[in-house]
């Protein structure tokens, strides 16, 4: 298992963001749905070794992110990509996902190919030379993607990062998912439940710093025969569990 | 990663951050405040390699101090103002290393800027200098002030990011500096190790040192360890919290940045002992080298009036001027008995006075080491800014040619009214009216020498009394007839046997 | 009421409270620093620097947080720039002047009203051109410019420009004119423009 997850907690003040929660993925695209303030971005940087842990188990890539040590071995491996990437305007595509390629140790004989493999896969080729502060929002998603994949992760890490693609581009996207997601785990949070659907292997539906189901997008679909509200299964689904959970 | 791998990926870090450094964009400013304030004064004076030197040393770190701190402080701001804080949080390198980055960027484009104004200052000084050679300690301890300067914005922008940050380290810096200066007090004060201090503050630039004496790089040492401890220390406390770094580096950084502070703080007690030596510079008692006080070994530079005008080949570009105005009173004193062979420069010394002054004297005996030779000193004040070499010269004149004179035709208790008359004339031939004026004006037979000296000698006549008429008469006489009057009567005058009655 | 609400919004967006903090402590060194006795030098480079300090901190203020959508959000963002960098200037000079009361400042009021309107304005241009996360890099140059000029009062060659007016005299016209047009200039910018946005070639 790359990432194993037992009893994971992280309070701010008195506010409970993760309340224990217990997860366990290996290689392949495992989605992460719940509604907004459900603790996914907090669990995702904790996943990221962004934030420590208030409490519980967490280990990653068969390492404990508590010691530098393991922790830069993991860093090296890991890809991810914030829910609000920030971004050094004056760099250019090429630039900002080689900044990110020295900054993740990848050996400087492969930094060319692997830059130039990454902006390729998010299908960025044209614009490398392009300065950031002239992209578009999608545009620079798909920069954020391409420094999270430069170093070939292990273990991929995105909150929301189908946020600005346009149709195109996210049927596009969810082929890069399923791509990555036959050599690494892929962690993806998310609000739109039919990218879940399309590129996930597995889900899991956050509520109030709880995980409330895990299971296959079917599974979650499933769950939604019972009338409740979405235009396709799993959003029925989704609604249908999240509405029990509250009950 | 292997040593192998680090150092072509620091290169490509490296060059990454110099494309994309805001200290880049503030080159034009630097430059421009250097051109202003540094470049523009150093210019406006001689063209001697230790006016240069320390006017060079104080106005780069004050044009550099502001930008540089700005700019380091900017850019160690940089992740928190662009929210990428997560993203690189989570990357393998080191956030030591990574900060260190821009840090090294910024610092660089500032060294490349200062080095090309070095060049340029030490280029053109070069081509005007008549003696000596760049003298490089000052030009290091301005160099060794910007990676400090650097460090202070870098832990400042790191630790504290905010839109304030940057301008407000930045100011602060300038602060540092400028308060600095206004506590030094006398000698011995610690705030000498300020990099802008280059010699005794109270003294200010002084054209006399460094050229009759070796530059004593006392200070300048001080200043370059307590500029490498501070900037080695500040770059170490970014890796002291935990995470920052590995358990290794994190303790060789507390190692090292404990060292960085123990060599900083013995600079500063170091710079406390110094005091001004008796050649115009910071003697460090722990630092100095006793060579530094055997005096340099030149060639003068002699001009070929009757009586040769020998000077400091430092001091040559002055010599035409010193020489147009000697000549006329040295033409009537060459071969009179008494006369010197040549008149030859020397330095002054130089002691700490009570409060802030310093006393100035002349450099051993007023005669030469032999009775032919007539020592001179220089004003303090040299040509430019403020006077021109002729009002320079004039004013060297002034002060040296009743000493001549005096010397001549006799000085001192029970100088008669027609010596007095005679010394009078000459100077007044010689085209020496102020002194005659001043003298006439207030009957006394004294002023101000050169750098305080003691210069009696000028002839006491008042108006109205028989001297003055002959000394008016004697004056009026054609040159060459006065010149054989003395030949002849000198012997008798001096010995006090000649009335100003009988002065044709 | 809705007004104030709405300033006090656009002031805490632009950290003015910070900015006010930090004058006050401008204010409060230059109290300090007029307890000492200092030289010639001293006596007229100290203000000159708490003056540059609290300058660069009303130049500061110009930067937005919220760029375009504060923009286009309705007509009051050029009334709210122009009272607030107006009121954050008269704040600046309020609080040194009142700092200097008593004390052996040297130019006294006069010099601080002056001084401190013209390196705002330089800060103000500094914003709409740079940036307002680089607006500082002008009073700061400016103000190692003007001390080097204050020194040349001593130390030719001189520099006797009015447009380094902290080097003139406090009722010297041709320095008050050119602090002045600076600081409308400036403000007149910010207030038409506001500061440069973020991402602008130098902000990297």
């Amino acid at each position: 298992m790359n990432v194993e997850i037992t009893g994971l907690t992280r309070r701010f003040g008195t506010v409970k963001a993760v309340a224990g929660v217990d997860l366990q993925a290996g290689p392949g695209v495992f989605g992460l749905l719940g509604p907004n303030g459900a603790g996914k971005t907090s669990l995702l940087r904790m996943m990221a070794t962004a934030m420590p842990p208030s409490s519980g188990g967490l280990r990653l890539l068969g390492r404990d992110p508590g010691s530098y040590g393991p922790r830069r071995e993991i860093r090296r491996r890991l890809g991810y990509l914030p829910q609000n990437p920030g971004y050094y305007p004056g760099f250019t595509v090429a630039e900002y996902v080689e900044y990110f390629a020295l900054l993740k140790e990848v050996p400087p004989a492969r930094i060319r190919v692997a830059v130039a493999a990454a902006i390729d896969r998010v299908e960025l080729g044209d614009r490398r030379k392009t300065r950031l502060r002239t992209l578009s929002g999608g545009m620079l998603r798909r920069a954020g993607i391409a420094q999270a994949i430069v170093n070939e992760p292990e273990l991929l890490l995105l909150d929301e990062p189908t946020a600005g693609l346009d149709p195109e581009q996210r049927v596009a996207f969810r082929a890069l998912l399923r791509d990555l997601g036959q050599r690494a785990t892929v962690v993806v949070s998310t609000h739109l439940v039919e990218d879940v659907a399309a590129a996930c292997a597995q889900v899991a539906l956050m509520d109030r710093g709880r995980i409330v189901f895990h299971g296959t997008p079917d599974g979650l679909a499933a769950r939604g025969d019972g009338g409740h509200s979405g235009d396709t299964p799993i959003e029925r689904g989704y609604s249908a569990v999240l509405a029990q959970t509250r009950s | 990663m292997t040593a192998a791998t680090i150092a072509p990926a620091a290169s490509r870090l490296l060059r990454l951050e110099l494309r994309h450094n805001a200290m880049a964009w503030l080159l034009p400013v630097v430059i421009g405040l250097f051109w202003l304030t540094t470049y523009r004064k150093d210019m406006a004076m001689p063209p001697m390699w230790n006016l240069r030197a320390a006017g060079l040393q104080s106005g780069a770190v004050l044009d550099f101090a502001v930008p540089v701190t700005g700019a380091a402080a900017w850019m160690a701001s940089r992740e928190v103002r662009h929210r990428v804080t997560d993203q690189v949080t989570i990357t393998a390198r080191p956030r030591w290393a990574r900060l260190l980055a821009p840090w090294v960027a910024t610092t660089i484009w500032a060294m490349v800027a200062y080095l090309g104004c070095v060049a340029v200052l030490y280029g053109v000084t070069a081509h005007q200098a008549s003696w000596g050679g760049p003298l490089w300690w000052p030009a290091v301890v301005a160099a060794a002030s910007l990676p400090a300067f650097s460090a202070l914005g870098f832990v400042l922008g790191t630790f504290l990011p905010s839109r304030f940050t940057a301008p407000l380290a930045a100011i602060a810096a300038f602060f540092l500096l400028a308060l600095s200066t206004e506590l030094i007090h006398g000698s011995q004060s610690a705030w000498q190790i300020s990099p802008i201090v280059t010699g005794p503050w109270d003294l200010g630039p002084q054209a006399g040192v460094a050229v009759f004496y070796p530059f004593a790089p006392d200070l300048c040492i001080a200043q370059m360890t307590f500029l490498v401890g501070v900037t080695v220390a500040l770059l170490g406390v970014p890796a002291l919290p935990a995470g920052s770094a590995g358990r290794a580096v994190r303790l060789a950084a507390a190692c090292l940045t404990g060292a960085a502070l123990l060599a900083a703080g013995t600079a500063v007690g170091l710079a406390g002992t110094g005091t001004m030596d008796a050649h115009g510079m910071i003697d460090i008692p722990a630092l100095h080298d006793a060579a530094d006080d055997q005096p340099l070994r030149f060639t003068p530079v002699c001009s070929d009036t009757t009586i040769p005008v020998c000077l400091n080949p430092a001091y040559a570009g002055f010599l035409p001027a010193t020489t147009d105005a000697l000549a006329p009173l040295l033409n009537q004193l060459a071969g009179l008995p008494g006369a010197p062979d040549r008149i030859l420069q020397v330095g002054v010394t130089y002691q700490q006075d009570t409060g802030n002054g310093v006393i100035i004297r002349q450099d051993g005996p007023r005669s030469g080491a032999t009775p032919s030779t007539a020592h001179l000193v220089f004003p303090e004040q040299l040509p430019e800014p403020s006077m021109t070499a002729d009002q320079m010269a004039s004013q060297l004149a002034e002060s040296f040619a009743p000493d001549l004179v005096a010397r001549v035709i006799g000085n001192g208790r029970g100088t008669s009214q027609a010596q007095n008359a005679v010394a009078r004339a000459l100077l007044t031939a010689a085209g020496l009216p102020d002194v005659v004026d001043r003298t006439a004006s207030t009957g006394t037979g004294r002023s101000d020498g050169p750098g305080g000296a003691d210069a009696s000698g000028q002839p006491d006549v008042a108006p109205g009394t028989p001297a003055y008429a002959a000394a008016e008469r004697f004056a009026a006489l054609p040159a060459s007839a006065r010149h054989a009057w003395l030949v002849q009567h000198l012997a008798a005058l001096r010995a006090g046997r000649i009335t100003p009655a009988q002065i044709p | 009421m809705i007004g104030a609400r709405l300033v006090w919004l656009y002031a805490v967006g632009r950290r003015v409270p910070f900015a006010v903090s930090a004058m006050a402590v401008c204010a409060a060194g230059l109290r300090i620093a007029l307890l000492g006795h200092w030289d010639a030098y001293g006596a007229l480079q100290l203000p000159l620097i708490f003056e540059a300090a609290a300058a660069v901190c009303v130049a500061a203020t110009a930067a937005s947080p919220f760029g375009e959508p504060e923009r286009v959000a309705g007509p009051w963002l050029p009334f709210l720039r122009l009272a607030v960098t107006a009121a954050l200037t008269a704040a600046a000079i309020g609080l040194l002047a009142a700092a200097g009361t008593g004390g052996h400042l040297s130019g006294g009021t006069l010099d601080v009203l002056r001084n401190v309107a013209g390196m705002t304005g330089i800060g103000l241009l500094c914003a709409a051109g740079l940036g307002g996360g680089l607006a500082w890099t002008g009073p700061t140059g400016y103000l190692v410019a003007a001390v080097y000029a204050l020194y040349t009062q001593w130390h030719p060659p001189g520099l006797t420009t009015p447009w380094l007016w902290p080097a003139r005299p406090p009722h010297d016209l041709g320095g008050a004119l050119c602090a002045g047009s600076v600081f409308i200039c400036g403000l007149a910018v910010v207030t038409a423009r506001g500061a440069r946005d973020p991402g602008a070639p130098a902000s990297t």
